[in-house]
């Protein structure tokens, strides 16, 4: 990319680079080009970067040069940049009307303003990234590859769809990469640490340490791979061979290593923790009880998983332990987020209840539990602020080779349903079509990335993507033929707002409609993953920045109506749509009424749902909070609870309190940071986006007593 | 004393307390237990602390919930629910409370009591005809008149609380004898002697900090609650 150099820094070297090139008219002009050299003009690099880039013919470059060339003579400059004089070719492309052309030539960048705002300012899309040169690494590379695939992966009617608002496409920055992973500790437990390109090779670990060492580093390389979430499944269970030789004490250092490992690897790409998570069992899932399990040295211990479940359980414990201890100043860790599975093997077993309480104790405490319900003969992996892939007949005969399982989804796609309700005014069958519509253009769009990522997997190791090429076990690491594309939707509450004039808390009848949208959207998408031989589940979307930038385009553009069904303060800006098919935040429920009714959703979310209950500053006993998990396993379709505490983290006392305040209760200090959980994990109040900001003033906390 | 205020709003169909606000699953108001709250109006109290003073001070001017509807609610939550807390305002000042507590308990449901214990013989009814499962009982600090009617901010009849307090701790019903502490009003001394009015092998103690959020004196809401680390302080005393 062009370097725009200050004045004063022209080198010895470069003046030795003027030349007169006798092909060009002698002008006295130096072009800073992008290969951080200077040289003198030459109109002939016009006329090879168009014959190059584009298809018009010679003739026409060289006219366009010679024009250019009249252009910078008469402007008697004695620098221009390589950038500026494609720009300025650019504009005669555009004045002789050769748009195509002028895309194919087009140059991505960023205005030097930009640049400047970017080193100093804060990037507030996503908490989970913090300040720093390389998180402006990041968001300036992911800027670039973000047009690329605007201009370049995805076809006109897509990108305008996304840059309207109409939809969202995920994680565009990071589009050479698949969106998220789930996995087996068990691959790196039989090959070791043998990564493409790696500058040494190790062994399968001998030690529950070194296997950690490698699991945190292959997590990393995952992560340099994957735009977004890296989860684990039954870590407690697959670590529990290489447990059988420590004492209580060395479990808990070992899970304390873990936690610590992962919650502070804020040193990897772009300054971003690892966004982990691992899955946890108190029973051994059936579908591993028969294995033969992997121990020290990747080689088979003789026994089963089965045989394992009182080591597996001690490693689960322990991790508890840690989350309820929180880190050196008390705050709740941030990552791995641990998820729990409550099934219904887990009511068989032995210490269940003893737990449930532990686990209860950490959410009331500190929150970080996530109760992951799978009823039946259900059995899922989760990962990410929802996501979870169900596992399939064909995963369980993959489960007898559990190094074989791994999960991915290759892009996520979000429908800003509340423009569909404006478009549709009223009438059901016109806000059908459009939302079939927009599942259809959400369908393109991950064709269109699939083709892409297809094209850089078929360099294969050779290629950029070669860990993902990977083939250890004889099958590339990313399975391409298995992967799932994730259609979201931001809004449903607001939709039905528009469309009914009540929100989804207000009526059964505007409930039924809700669940008639996303029926809908099920439906379509089973349609399309027929025809188009791909995978298409609804998600849940996380929507940390969606959720506000389809309200402030909708502000934007559908003012009126928008203006009726935004939530937030508007005044201040901090405006948002409701979550997916969350209920209103704000809406006076009880707790028991927001899991079960948000719950009738979950079971048509695929891929994944949540409900949150906000505590605030309750503190509630283990006991009341594993009443209500074992309710909502029995009683509700709910897939997935988190309870979310909130808290002050004093900076200068370096202390931790309950709620949130504006001054540290302990030192009165103004110089606090909240905490609590954004959209799906925790982290800095400071760090949110202004949308999430205006949900946090609203939540519901389950205390307003005199208007339920 | 304060003549109770809510004995004139009595449910037509029966003399029932006024209830003017339900909370429907609450996780901390009954220890260990997942229970809905229902608010009866009115209170001989003032408290300068109280947080629940629109119950206090004008219960009138709120809707008061139709105990019918109530009952609806609570049996589709018949699973959920281990029980229902009766809170207030004060709900021993309204005649109507036994018939209530009756009503719910045929039901079939578990009641947890929240008083202020000036009405020892409505207490000692309750409990004779085996209506209640739990007891929260406010004791605002030592028996002392001045400091407890600094507390309540009206007048106190200290025999009464003093009765209801024995009534408790012989009753054989679990039950919990809590403090609203705040910087102005208690010290640490008074938490050491408030202690020693109870039997602690018989009887729970607890003690909550003051919130300022919303109070009903409004001199009160420049006050603030103990600093944490003195709160644990105190509340390790009375464990």
């Amino acid at each position: 990319m062009g370097v725009v150099m200050p004045l004063n820094a022209e080198t010895a070297q470069a003046r030795t680079q003027r030349v007169v090139n006798e092909d060009s008219t002698d002008i006295a002009l130096f072009v800073r080009s992008s290969q951080d050299d200077m040289t003198g003009w030459n109109r002939q690099r016009i006329v090879d970067a168009l014959l190059r880039e584009t298809f018009i013919d010679r003739g026409t470059a060289e006219k366009i040069s010679r024009d250019i060339e009249v252009t910078i003579q008469a402007g008697k400059v004695k620098t221009i940049t390589g950038p500026l004089i494609r720009e300025m070719v650019n504009a005669k492309l555009l004045e002789m009307g050769l748009e195509e052309a002028r895309r194919m030539h087009t140059r991505l960048g960023v205005p030097l303003y930009d640049v400047d705002q970017l080193l100093v300012q804060h990037n507030k899309e996503n908490a989970n990234v913090p300040h720093g040169p390389e998180a402006t690494n990041l968001t300036l590379a992911e800027g670039i590859k973000k047009e690329y695939a605007l201009l370049h992966v995805f076809t006109p009617d897509v990108a305008d769809a996304h840059l309207s608002g109409d939809l969202h496409l995920h994680d565009l920055g990071f589009i050479d990469r698949p969106y998220c992973s789930g996995q087996s500790l068990e691959y790196i437990k039989k090959f070791g640490l043998n990564l493409p390109h790696a500058l040494s090779m190790a062994k399968p670990a001998k030690h529950a340490e070194v296997l950690l060492a490698h699991m945190v580093k292959f997590a990393a390389s995952l992560q340099s791979h994957f735009a977004g979430a890296i989860g684990w499944d039954a870590i407690n269970l697959f670590y529990a061979p290489y447990l059988e030789e420590l004492s209580d004490d060395g479990v808990k250092q070992l899970a304390q290593m873990m936690i610590y490992e992962f919650s502070q690897q804020a040193v990897a790409r772009g300054g971003q923790a690892i966004f982990s998570d691992v899955n946890i069992y108190w029973e051994v899932p059936k579908h591993f009880v028969d294995v033969p399990a992997i121990g020290p040295g990747g080689v088979y211990t003789g026994k089963t998983y089965g045989e394992y479940e009182k080591q597996a359980q001690r490693f689960a414990w322990a991790l508890f332990e840690v989350y309820k201890e929180g880190d050196a100043a008390g705050r709740p860790f941030f990552f791995p987020k641990p998820l729990v599975h409550i099934t219904e093997k887990f009511f068989k077993t032995d210490g269940h209840m003893d737990f449930l309480h532990h686990i209860c104790e950490v959410a009331s405490v500190k929150g970080n539990t996530y109760f992951v319900f799978d009823r039946g003969d259900t059995a899922k992996i989760s990962e990410c602020c929802r996501l979870s892939f169900k596992l399939e007949a064909s995963d369980i005969e993959d489960a007898k080779k559990p190094w074989k399982m791994r999960y991915s989804a290759l892009q996520n796609v979000t429908i800003n349903l509340p423009r569909l309700a404006f478009k549709a005014q009223g009438d059901d069958t016109k806000l059908f079509a459009l939302l079939t519509e927009k599942l259809q253009l959400a369908a393109k769009a991950h064709g269109q990335k699939k083709k892409f990522i297809e094209r850089l997997m078929s360099l294969g190791k050779g290629g950029p993507l070669s860990l993902l090429a990977m083939d250890l076990d004889g099958e590339p690491y990313l399975k391409l033929h298995k992967c799932s594309f994730l259609i979201g939707m931001v809004g449903l509450n607001e939709l039905i707002r528009v469309h009914m004039g009540q929100e989804l808390h207000d009526s059964d009848a505007s409930i039924k409609f809700g669940l008639k949208v996303i029926a809908h959207m099920n439906i379509v998408c089973n349609k399309l993953a027929e025809s188009m031989g791909m995978k298409f589940v609804l998600e849940q979307t996380p929507a940390e920045s969606t959720a506000f930038r389809f309200a402030k385009l909708d502000l934007a553009h559908f003012t009126t109506d928008a203006e009726k069904v935004v939530q937030g303060n508007r005044e201040k800006g901090e405006v948002y749509y409701s979550n997916s098919t969350l209920f209103n935040v704000g809406a006076n429920m009880s707790p028991i009424a927001r899991v079960e009714k948000e719950g009738l959703f979950h079971p048509l979310i695929e891929a994944g749902s949540i409900t949150h209950i906000w505590l605030g500053e309750a503190q509630p006993d283990k006991e009341a909070l594993a009443s209500f998990v074992i309710n909502v396993f029995k009683y509700t379709q709910n897939d997935q609870i988190a309870f979310s505490p909130e808290f002050t983290a004093c900076l200068a006392c370096g202390k931790t309190s309950r709620g949130l305040s504006e001054t540290c209760p302990y030192c009165e200090s103004k110089d606090v940071d909240g905490i609590t959980r954004i959209t799906g994990y925790f982290t800095k109040i400071s760090s949110w986006n202004k949308g999430k900001l205006g949900e946090l003033h609203d939540r519901y906390r389950n205390v307003d007593r005199f208007n339920q | 004393m304060l003549q109770p205020q809510a004995s004139g709003s009595c449910d037509p169909t029966a003399c029932l307390p006024p209830i003017k606000g339900f909370l429907e699953t609450s996780f901390i108001d009954w220890p260990g237990k997942l229970c809905a709250i229902l608010f009866v109006g009115g209170c001989n109290f003032r408290c300068p602390f109280c947080h629940n003073h629109p119950l206090v001070l004008a219960p009138e001017g709120m809707e008061t919930i139709a105990f019918e509807e109530i009952m609806t609610r609570l049996a589709a939550r018949k699973n959920w629910l281990a029980g229902v807390c009766i809170s207030g305002g004060e709900p021993t000042l309204s005649p109507g409370l036994t018939t209530m507590i009756a009503r719910l308990k045929a039901e079939g449901w578990a009641i947890k009591l929240d008083t202020n214990g000036s009405r020892p013989e409505v207490l000692a009814q309750l409990l004779a005809d085996n209506l209640l499962d739990m007891v929260a009982m406010d004791v605002k600090t030592v028996l002392v008149q001045e400091k407890y009617e600094r507390c309540t901010g009206s007048p106190v009849d200290l025999g009464a609380i003093r009765r209801s307090i024995d009534l408790l701790a012989q009753s054989g019903i679990s039950h919990e004898f809590r403090m609203t502490i705040a910087p102005g009003l208690h010290t640490e001394e008074d938490v050491v002697a408030w202690t020693k009015q109870f039997d602690r092998s018989r009887s729970r103690l607890t003690l909550q900090n003051f919130n300022p959020k919303t109070t009903l004196n409004a001199l009160f809401e420049k006050e603030q609650g103990f600093a944490p680390e003195i709160f644990s302080h105190l509340s390790a005393l009375v464990a």
